[in-house]
């Protein structure tokens, strides 16, 4: 599939080094305890004061597609696994299944993080199945 | 507070679909100038204006001065996405209320199609779509544009509740026979699930035909006072509630995400304050921007109970001559793609009684919806040829 590099912006430049670093980091309220995913800037209290920790890396498929090409010649559509993965720490991450047929996947399967580093842009994670 | 007396006197759609000899601020001006001319009124004495630019950009507040309209008591652009166009007749009727204006055009209008370029091109643009920062993470993960976000919510939705992607289908077969009894949709060949079922992926679970067209072109309403809108040349229609509703996101465990959208909290409103029930409602005019979309939405008007969306549609229910007519003017899925204008220029039709073959004989009561970015936004208007009583 087409890469599309992604650029940080200063409000994701701490979630982008960890990426760089093979780290995947999301954010916890101290005040709950509450793990949330790297974007939230407000916890369920209405805490502001996150801090930056690192998730364990695992976690299972919430909700799946397949994005599918239009069929060449031999009417292959080269499909590419998308999905929305819970964290074990309970965060939601959109990201890519990596080396897996539409038919290998379902919803609850358990995956693993790993780190895409396209030419031109910042490490994103994605996952692979477990 | 108390419902204002409000009304749609006007309704101007321009030419539609692979229409390329217009900017997206043409096709809006013509829209206005269309409405008012249903309306039986003079360009000179609208005195409100909203405008809704579609993704393309290239429209906005500047078409005043193509229309020579002077001394505006009230204007703004709305970015409300495909919720836009309920919340625009809200807010004009909100801003009559108020005694702001007295005639307020609400105006959408976009030119997204190239000539070159394939359909799915122009909501899917990398440039658009992979932002800096968090907002392009999805985008660059491989999720670019709407069909991968509403994939995953229907996805949910039938992991959770047994949906079938043959019940998506017979919603694709039920729109697609109303279209075929309405000259201005663009795709009027009749259809089957098991064409459905054969058409190609875009991101499986949906295929080519869960999904809507895209569109250029532009549709303009006039709102106005009740008792103007009775005295105009059109058969008034009368605006009786309205509602919003914008979930937000948790994107953390426990979210419902693709289970239950705005359309609960804003059907909620806009039948409260209309003061009916779902059971009263003679026509439904949904925005399609999927056949999921239309599923969903219609539970959460509470048409059936949450999950039970797939046996409501399977047998027709929504087609002509079905007990829930909806989308009576072939929606997004075969009519034309122009945002919340779809279902609110069909609801306004089919109130007027001026549907043709299509007409729905209960018509006394029109739900009208609109939904923007991902299950995002939602509006919901009420309408009705009867003033409320």
């Amino acid at each position: 599939m087409p890469v599309h590099p992604l650029q940080r912006d200063p409000e994701s430049a701490p979630f982008f080094d960890g990426t760089a670093e093979g780290r995947l980091l999301i954010r916890r309220s101290p005040s709950t305890g509450e793990h949330l995913p790297p974007a939230a800037q407000t916890g369920s209290d209405g805490s502001t004061d996150l801090e930056w920790v690192e998730a364990s890396g695992r976690g299972r498929i919430a909700t799946w597609a397949a994005v599918h090409r239009k069929p060449d010649a031999e009417g292959r559509t080269h499909p590419v696994v998308i999905a929305i993965v819970e964290l074990a720490e309970g965060p939601w991450l959109h990201a890519r299944i990596v080396r897996a047929a539409p038919e290998e996947v379902r919803s609850g399967r358990e995956v693993a993080v790993e780190f895409e580093r396209p030419e031109g842009g910042e490490a994103i994670p994605v996952f692979a199945l477990a | 507070m108390d419902v204002p007396d409000v009304a749609i006197a006007g309704l101007g759609m321009t030419e539609m679909g692979k229409v390329h000899d217009r900017s997206a601020a043409q096709f809006g001006v013509d829209a206005i100038r269309l409405a008012a001319a249903d309306a039986g009124m003079p360009v000179a004495e609208i005195d409100g204006l909203l405008v809704n630019p579609g993704i393309s950009g290239g429209i906005d507040l500047g078409i005043q001065r193509a229309l020579g309209l002077r001394d505006l008591g009230f204007a703004a652009q709305v970015q409300a996405y495909g919720s836009s166009a309920g919340a625009m007749v809200a807010q004009a009727s909100l801003a009559i209320a108020a005694g702001m204006a007295t005639a307020v055009a609400c105006v959408f209008a976009d030119a997204p199609l190239k000539p070159q370029a394939s359909t799915g091109a122009a909501y899917a643009d990398p440039a658009r779509r992979v932002r800096p920062g968090f907002a392009g993470l999805a985008a660059a993960g491989g999720a670019l544009g709407p069909n991968a976000g509403y994939a995953l919510a229907a996805r949910r939705h039938m992991d959770t509740y047994g949906t079938t992607s043959e019940q998506l289908g017979a919603i694709a077969v039920s729109t697609r026979e109303w279209a075929r009894l309405n000259p201005l949709a663009q795709m009027r060949d009749p259809i089957t699930v098991a064409d459905h079922q054969n058409s190609r992926w875009i991101v499986e679970p949906l295929h080519l035909l869960d999904c809507c067209l895209v569109s250029n072109g532009g549709v303009a309403v006039l709102v106005t006072a009740g008792p103007k809108a009775r005295d105009l040349r059109r058969p008034a229609v009368h605006v009786h509630g309205w509602g919003q509703g914008h979930p937000g996101r948790t994107d953390r465990a426990g979210s419902d995400f693709g289970l239950v959208t705005g359309a609960a909290r804003s059907g909620r409103a806009a039948m409260r304050m209309a003061g009916v029930r779902p059971e009263q409602i003679g026509v439904r005019e949904i925005y399609d921007c999927y056949t999921y979309t239309t599923l969903v939405t219609l539970e959460d008007y509470g048409f059936c109970a949450k999950g039970e969306g797939g046996a409501l549609v399977a047998d027709g229910a929504l087609g002509p001559g079905g007990a829930l007519p909806t989308n009576t003017g072939g929606g997004q899925l075969s009519g034309y793609y122009m945002w919340g204008m779809t279902p609110l220029s069909e609801a306004i039709v089919q109130a007027r009684g001026q549907a043709g073959p299509r007409q729905v004989e209960r018509n006394d009561l029109v739900l009208v919806s609109g939904n923007g970015g991902v299950l995002d936004h939602h509006s919901t208007l009420v309408l009705s040829p009867a003033p409320r009583t």
